[in-house]
C-alpha cells in the first residue's frame, strides 16, 4: 500500500498558516480537558491482581510457618538464580525436608514469576506490592521470617482476604485443571480455570451458521 | 531627593518584575502542563503556588560550580551582563502617562541596545565555559540574534513613521488618533515580522536553538547550575516581558484601554502583556524547532525583505495621505 | 600546591582548508535514546565523519543464554527491547517452537498476534513521542503517552507486569485472556484511531515538522537494501518487505492488514509509515478481537518451565506423590530436545528480529545470536548523518527508531 507522502497546502493554507492554527487550537482545547495525572504518592494506582511484586512466603494459618516442602523446583527454576534454599531430614521423619534457609535476592530478581508458578503447594508468592525500599542490599536479600513478614503484612494491608485466596501466578489463568498436583487446584471462577473462555463475535457467529 | 525617589521607584519596579518572572515560570509551567494533560506543579503550596519561590531559595542555596577548566572571569560575568541588559532595558518603558523612569527620546533604540547586549551574555558564557555545547549554543546565539534585531529594528520603522517619535510614550500617545486606537491595524505586516523576531530574539520556541535541549544539551547554559543558572533563567523571561511590553506598546496602544482605571492605569499593558506571554507558552507547547540553517533562511529570505516592503509600504501610504 | 592544569578547548585544527572539531555525543546526552555514543567531527555545524559506538548497554545475553533453558532464556528476551518486550518474547517463542518442532493452539496465536501488535503500538507511540521531543514538539511527547499508559494497563491487567512480561512460554501462552482485558482493548481500539489523528494535527502537516524531516536523512532502495535495514525504515525506502505479510507467524495469516510502503527514503517517509502502521494495528487488534476462537492456551507438547533433560511424563508423576508435581504441561514424554540449527526471524516494531539457535540436543542454546534490529540501523546512522547538521543527526536518530536494549544485548 502506497501511502499518502505529503498532504498538499493551497495557497490561503499557506498564508495563513492553518495547520499551525489548527495545532494551537488543539493545545488550547486541551488546556481545558482534565488531566488524566495520577497524584502517585497521595493517589495509588489500582495495582491488578497477579502484578509480579515484592515476594513473599506463606504463612501456612494451621503451622504458622511457611508452606515450604524443599523441593527445590524454584530455585531450579529461577532464571536469575537468585532463591537459595538449604534443608536438612532429620531421623524419624522419613523423607520431609525441614527449611533451615530461604533467602531471596530481590536485587537480582527478575519479577518473572516462575518460581509461584512451578511451586507445587503455592508456598511463594509474588504480591502486588510494588514500592518497596531499604537502605542496605542486606535488607533487600529477604530471609524466611522477612519474606514470611512480608505475606503477613500483605495481608494485613488486604483486609478481608478471601480463605481461598488465589493468585494467577499460582495457577496461571486458562489451564486446564486435570494435570495440576492438587495443591494447585484452587476455587476460582469459571472463566479462570479456562472453562468459560471469551471468544471473538465473527467466531461465534460463524460457529452459530456451522450449527445451523 | 530627586534621586532617592527615582531609586524607590527602580527597586519597586525591579521588585515587582522580579516577582512577575517568578510567576511567569510558575504560570509557563501550570499552562504547558494542562495543555498536555498534566498537572504542573501541584507539591508546594495550593497548587503548587509556592513553587517558584522554592526554586529560588533551591537554587540560591545550591553549590556554586565553576568548571575547572572555564574561563573564571567570563563565567561570573557572562550571567549578570545578561540580566543586566534586560532589567535596564525596562527603565524606558511607559507603564502608564508619567510612569515611566527615564523618558528618553530614543527609548525604542535603547531596548534595541540592550536587548543586543543581553545577548553578549549569551556570547561569553558560551565561550568561558569552554564546552562544546555551550560554545556552539553561543555561536547559534550570535547569528541569531544578529539577523533577527535586523528584522525587529526594520518591522518596528514603520511604527516610527507613523508616530514619527522614538519615544515609547509618544508612540502610545500617537496611536490614538489611528484605527481602533492601535497600530496593529495598519501595521499588520510589521507586526508579523515583530512577533516571529520577538520570538527568535528571547530565544523561544521554535527558534529556541541557543538552548536547544534535544541538540545541544541545555545549550550556553549547559555548564551553569544553582545561582548563575537562576540568572540566565530570570533575564530570559525578564526579556520576554521587555520583548511583550514593547509589542504591546508599539502594536496594542500601550496602557489605553476601551476605559481609563482608576489608581492603577497600567492596567491595560499590564493585562496586554500577559497576553503576550500566554502566546509565548502557548507556542512552546504547540510547535517544533527550526533547524539552524532554517532559521537563518527565515530570517533573511523572508523577514528582511517583508519588513523592508512593509516601510516602503508605510512611507509610500504616509507621504500620499 | 600544584595549580591545576589548565586544559584549553580543542582548538580546532586545520586540516587542508577546513576548520575541524570533534564532539563526542553521548552516551549521556538527552537524545541519543539511551547510551548511544556518537562521535562526530564537525565542521562549523556540518557533519564531516559520524561514527556511532554501541556497547553501554551490554548485559551478554547471547552468552547468558548459553546456559539457561529456553524457557529461562525467554525473560532474558525482554530485555532486549524494552519498549516491546511482548514482541521479542513472541518471536523467541516462535524460534524455539519450530526448533522444537511444537505447534501452539489457534487460540494461543491469536493471543500472540494481539500482543504483538499491542507491543507494536506502544512502541511507535513511544517513537513518535521521543522523536517529536527531539525536534521540539514537547506536547506530542505526553499525549502519546497518555494512550500508552493505556496499554500498559492492559498488559499489566493480562499477565501481571507492565514492561518486562515474560507473557508467552513455549507452546502457548502463559495466561487466558479475560473478558476485561478484551473490553478494555476494545475500548482502546475505539478511541486511539482519533487520537492518531490528534497526534498528526499537531505535526503531520506542520511546516516546521515538515522542514525538520523533509528530506533529512534519505536512503535510497538500494542503499537501504545493502545496509541492511528492516521494518519501516525499509518500507519507507519503497521495498515492499514484511515478514508478517511474506511469511506469517503466529496468526499474521489468518488477519488482513497492509504494509504501508514509500518511495522517499527520508525521515518525513519513515514517519509517515509508521503512524500508517499504527492505523494497520488497530485493525489487526480488531480482526483479533472479533476472531478470537476457543481452545487450549497451551500446545499439549510444550515442555514445561523445568526444561530438564530428562522429562519425566506426567503420568509417571502422579504416581510418585510429588516427584516432579508442577504444572505439568507435557503429556507425552520427549526424551531429547532435536539437535541442529535454525534461524528464525520475527516482524518486531523496529524491524527484523531474528534468533540464530544452535541446539545440540539438550534444552539450552549452544548457541544463540540475535539480530537485532537496532544493531544495524545504529550502524545506517552513519550513511544517513555524514554531510547533515548537527540538528538533522538527531532527527535520523529519532527516525530509525533504535533501543540500545537490544543492540548492545
Amino acid at each position: 500500500m502506497q501511502i499518502q507522502y505529503k498532504k498538499k497546502r493551497n495557497l490561503l493554507q499557506n498564508l495563513l498558516l492553518i495547520e499551525m492554527a489548527q495545532g494551537m487550537w488543539l493545545t488550547l482545547r486541551r488546556l481545558f480537558t482534565k488531566p488524566i495525572t495520577l497524584q502517585y504518592p497521595h493517589e495509588m494506582p489500582k495495582v491488578q491482581r497477579g502484578f509480579r511484586g515484592q515476594h513473599a512466603l506463606v504463612r501456612d494459618p494451621e503451622t504458622s510457618t511457611t508452606k515450604c516442602i524443599g523441593c527445590m523446583k524454584c530455585a531450579m527454576v529461577c532464571p536469575s538464580r537468585c532463591i537459595r534454599i538449604r534443608i536438612h531430614k532429620e531421623p524419624g521423619h522419613g523423607n520431609r525436608r525441614f527449611i533451615d534457609e530461604y533467602h531471596i535476592d530481590a536485587l537480582r530478581c527478575v519479577y518473572c514469576g516462575y518460581c509461584a508458578e512451578v511451586c507445587p503447594v503455592n508456598a511463594i508468592i509474588l504480591t502486588e506490592v510494588f514500592a518497596y525500599s531499604a537502605k542496605t542490599r542486606q535488607e533487600l536479600n529477604f530471609d524466611m521470617p522477612q519474606l514470611l513478614g512480608n505475606w503477613d503484612s500483605y495481608l494485613a494491608g488486604q483486609g478481608e482476604l478471601l480463605k481461598e485466596y488465589a493468585n494467577p501466578t499460582w495457577r496461571p489463568r486458562g489451564l486446564p485443571e486435570g494435570p495440576m498436583p492438587v495443591g494447585k487446584r484452587l476455587p476460582v471462577s469459571d472463566e479462570w480455570k479456562g472453562k468459560d473462555q471469551v471468544v471473538g463475535r465473527l467466531w461465534r457467529q460463524s460457529v452459530q451458521e456451522q450449527n445451523r | 531627593m530627586q534621586v532617592l525617589l527615582l531609586l524607590f521607584y527602580i527597586v519597586i519596579l525591579f521588585t515587582v518584575v522580579m516577582l512577575h518572572v517568578a510567576y511567569a515560570t510558575y504560570f509557563e509551567r501550570k499552562i504547558i502542563g494542562h495543555m498536555q494533560v498534566r498537572m504542573g506543579p501541584m507539591e508546594v503550596g495550593w497548587h503548587g503556588l509556592l513553587q517558584p519561590i522554592a526554586d529560588g531559595i533551591k537554587s540560591f542555596f545550591k553549590e556554586d560550580i565553576i568548571p575547572e577548566n572555564a574561563d573564571a572571569l567570563g563565567f561570573r560575568l557572562a550571567p549578570v551582563v545578561s540580566l543586566t541588559a534586560m532589567v535596564g532595558a525596562l527603565a524606558v518603558l511607559p507603564f502608564a502617562p508619567g510612569w515611566v523612569l527615564a523618558d528618553i527620546d530614543i527609548g525604542l533604540l535603547f531596548i534595541f541596545a540592550m536587548s543586543g547586549l543581553a545577548s553578549y551574555g549569551v556570547i561569553l558564557a558560551g565561550w568561558a565555559s569552554n564546552s562544546k555545547y555551550s560554545f556552539l549554543g553561543g555561536l547559534r546565539s550570535m547569528a541569531q540574534v544578529i539577523s533577527y534585531e535586523i528584522a525587529m529594528g526594520l518591522s518596528l520603522v514603520g511604527v516610527m513613521l507613523l508616530s514619527g517619535s522614538l519615544n515609547l510614550s509618544t508612540i502610545v500617545e500617537a496611536q490614538g488618533g489611528s484605527f481602533g486606537g492601535m497600530y496593529i491595524f495598519p501595521q499588520i505586516i510589521a507586526f508579523g515580522v515583530f512577533f516571529v523576531a520577538m520570538l527568535a530574539e528571547t530565544n523561544r520556541v521554535p527558534f529556541d536553538l541557543p538552548e536547544a535541549e534535544t541538540e545541544l544539551v541545555s545549550g550556553y547554559s549547559t555548564e551553569y547550575s544553582g545561582m548563575r543558572y537562576a540568572i540566565f533563567f530570570m533575564a530570559e523571561y525578564v526579556g520576554m516581558m521587555v520583548m511583550s511590553a514593547l509589542g504591546a506598546i508599539c502594536f496594542f496602544g500601550g496602557w489605553s484601554g476601551p476605559f481609563a482605571v482608576p489608581l492603577f492605569p497600567a492596567l491595560w499593558l499590564v493585562l496586554k502583556i500577559y497576553a503576550f506571554m500566554f502566546v509565548f507558552i502557548w507556542i512552546r507547547a504547540t510547535m517544533p524547532r527550526y533547524r539552524y540553517d532554517q532559521l537563518m533562511e527565515l530570517g533573511w529570505k523572508w523577514l528582511i525583505p517583508l519588513a523592508l516592503a512593509n516601510i516602503v509600504i508605510t512611507a509610500v501610504c504616509k507621504a500620499l495621505f | 600546591m600544584n595549580e591545576p592544569i589548565r586544559q584549553t578547548m580543542e582548538v580546532p585544527v586545520a586540516t587542508g582548508d577546513e576548520e575541524r572539531y570533534r564532539l563526542r555525543m553521548g552516551p549521556q546526552h538527552p537524545a541519543t535514546h539511551g547510551v548511544l555514543r556518537v562521535e562526530l567531527e564537525l565542521d562549523g555545524e556540518t557533519i564531516v565523519v559520524c561514527d556511532p559506538q554501541v556497547g553501554y548497554l551490554h548485559r551478554g545475553i547471547e552468552k547468558l543464554a548459553e546456559n539457561r533453558t529456553y524457557a529461562q532464556t525467554l525473560v532474558l528476551t525482554d530485555r532486549l527491547d524494552y519498549i516491546a518486550a511482548m514482541a521479542n518474547n513472541c518471536g523467541f517463542c516462535v524460534a524455539v517452537e519450530k526448533l522444537l518442532a511444537i505447534n501452539p493452539p489457534l487460540r494461543a496465536r491469536y493471543i500472540r498476534t494481539i500482543v504483538s501488535e499491542m507491543s507494536r503500538l506502544s512502541s511507535h507511540l513511544l517513537w513518535l513521542a521521543t522523536h517529536a521531543l527531539d525536534i521540539g514538539a514537547m506536547t506530542v511527547f505526553l499525549y502519546c503517552f497518555r494512550e500508552r499508559e493505556i496499554l500498559l494497563e492492559l498488559f499489566e491487567e493480562l499477565c501481571g507486569a507492565r514492561l518486562t512480561f515474560s507473557y508467552t512460554r513455549i507452546g502457548g501462552v502463559r495466561q487466558d485472556v479475560t473478558a476485561s482485558f478484551i473490553d478494555g482493548l476494545q475500548r482502546f481500539v475505539d478511541i486511539f484511531p482519533d487520537k492518531i489523528l490528534e497526534y498528526e494535527t499537531l505535526i503531520d502537516t506542520n511546516r516546521i515538522w515538515l522542514k525538520r524531516t523533509v528530506g533529512v536523512g534519505v536512503v535510497s532502495r538500494e542503499q537501504a537494501l545493502s545496509l541492511g535495514l528492516s521494518g519501516a525504515c525499509l518500507r519507507a525506502s519503497g521495498v515492499d518487505y514484511d515478514i508478517r505479510k511474506h511469511q506469517p507467524y503466529d496468526a499474521y495469516g489468518l488477519v488482513d492488514f497492509e504494509v504501508p510502503i514509500a518511495q522517499e527514503g527520508d525521515s518525513y517517509a519513515r514517519y509517515r509509515c509508521r503512524m500508517e502502521e499504527m492505523r494497520q494495528s488497530v485493525r489487526i487488534l480488531q480482526q483479533c478481537i472479533d476472531q478470537l476462537p476457543p481452545g487450549p492456551i497451551v500446545s499439549d507438547d510444550a515442555p514445561d518451565l523445568h526444561m530438564s533433560q530428562r522429562i519425566i511424563p506426567f503420568r509417571e508423576a502422579r504416581v510418585s506423590g510429588f516427584g516432579t508435581a508442577l504444572i505439568a504441561l507435557s503429556h507425552k514424554t520427549k526424551p531429547t530436545y532435536p539437535a541442529g540449527d535454525i534461524y528464525v526471524a520475527t516482524e518486531v516494531p523496529k524491524g527484523e528480529l531474528g534468533f540464530y539457535i544452535i541446539s545440540d540436543g539438550s534444552p539450552r542454546a549452544y548457541r544463540m545470536h540475535i539480530r537485532s534490529p537496532s544493531f544495524i540501523h545504529i550502524s545506517a546512522l552513519k550513511a544517513l548523518s555524514e554531510g547533515a547538521l548537527v540538528a538533522d543527526l538527531i532527527t535520523n536518530i529519532g527516525s530509525v527508531d533504535v533501543v540500545l536494549g537490544e543492540s548492545d544485548r
